[in-house]
């Protein structure tokens, strides 16, 4: 019970910093927390015993999977971030309202 | 209290703390620390529960590279002046509700799926994961591989796009 309190707590946290940051870097920090909880609650599963497929090292080749996912995530965010930053001179989604095709 | 419990709790308290500094602090450096206090704390989970492997490429990926990644491009869009640069924030009772609200029908919802303890710990090493990734998971294997491919080729397009 308490790994599922403090991964989910901490998936909402993330959550609830994405609805409330109005920066892009910091919203890309927000997802990272909710990533990073979710390999934790994946990992925790496995720990407590719960069965993950038919491989024993299912769960670590998943969780590396993850890492992979999140690192490529975090390479294209922060690369779109400073393109924004280029060519709008802020990273506030509020002033970043306008998107053309 | 038992030892296991007790550095349970205290990496629990470490990524909490963190999470909570990387979602509230209004200085970016500061926003940086807690974020990686949090995945400092998710890699010790690693290797508290067995993952040894999995807890070293969570500090050399995420701590290495992200967070490093993440650090560089701070500095490179907050340039401020005058003082140190600051993130606002608005919160308001909608996003209260719905963070608090997935929190509840979560945690409902997969109370009786999670066991209450995790003692059993992961039992599998490099080994095992070598073994997954050259048999039954080659095809995820090779696509992250692909992934990664990709990923280089688009960051470089998208950061070279703003020279034309």
């Amino acid at each position: 019970m308490s790994l599922l309190v403090i991964t989910i707590g901490l998936f909402s946290l993330g959550l609830y910093g994405i609805l409330i940051r109005r920066d892009l870097v910091a919203i890309l920090a927000s997802i990272e927390v909710m990533l990073g909880s979710a390999t934790l609650l994946l990992v925790g599963l496995a720990a407590a015993g719960t069965p993950m497929g038919t491989h024993e090292g299912a769960v670590e080749a998943t969780g590396v999977m993850v890492i992979v996912l999140a690192a490529a995530e975090a390479a294209i965010g922060l690369a779109l971030v400073i393109s924004v930053a280029r060519r709008f001179k802020t990273t506030r989604v509020d002033e970043l309202a306008e998107v053309k095709g | 209290m038992s030892l296991e419990s007790v550095i349970f709790a205290v990496l629990g308290i470490v990524a909490v703390s963190g999470g909570i500094v990387t979602v509230f602090a209004r200085d970016v450096s500061r926003m940086a620390m807690g974020l990686g206090a949090f995945l400092v704390a998710v890699a010790g989970f690693f290797v508290y529960w067995g993952a040894t492997f999995l807890g070293i490429v969570q500090l050399f990926v995420y701590i290495g590279g992200v967070l490093v990644l993440m650090i560089f491009a701070i500095m490179l869009v907050h340039r401020s002046p005058d003082g140190s640069p600051t993130i606002e924030s608005r919160h308001d009772v909608a996003a209260i509700a719905v963070a608090g609200g997935l929190f509840f029908m979560v945690v409902t919802a997969l109370r009786g799926v999670v066991p209450d303890s995790v003692d059993q710990g992961i039992t599998s090493g490099p080994a095992e994961l070598n073994e997954a990734f050259l048999g039954p998971m080659l095809t995820h294997f090779e696509m992250g591989g692909v992934l990664l491919l990709a990923v280089l080729v688009a960051v470089v397009v998208i950061l070279g796009g703003d020279e034309r």
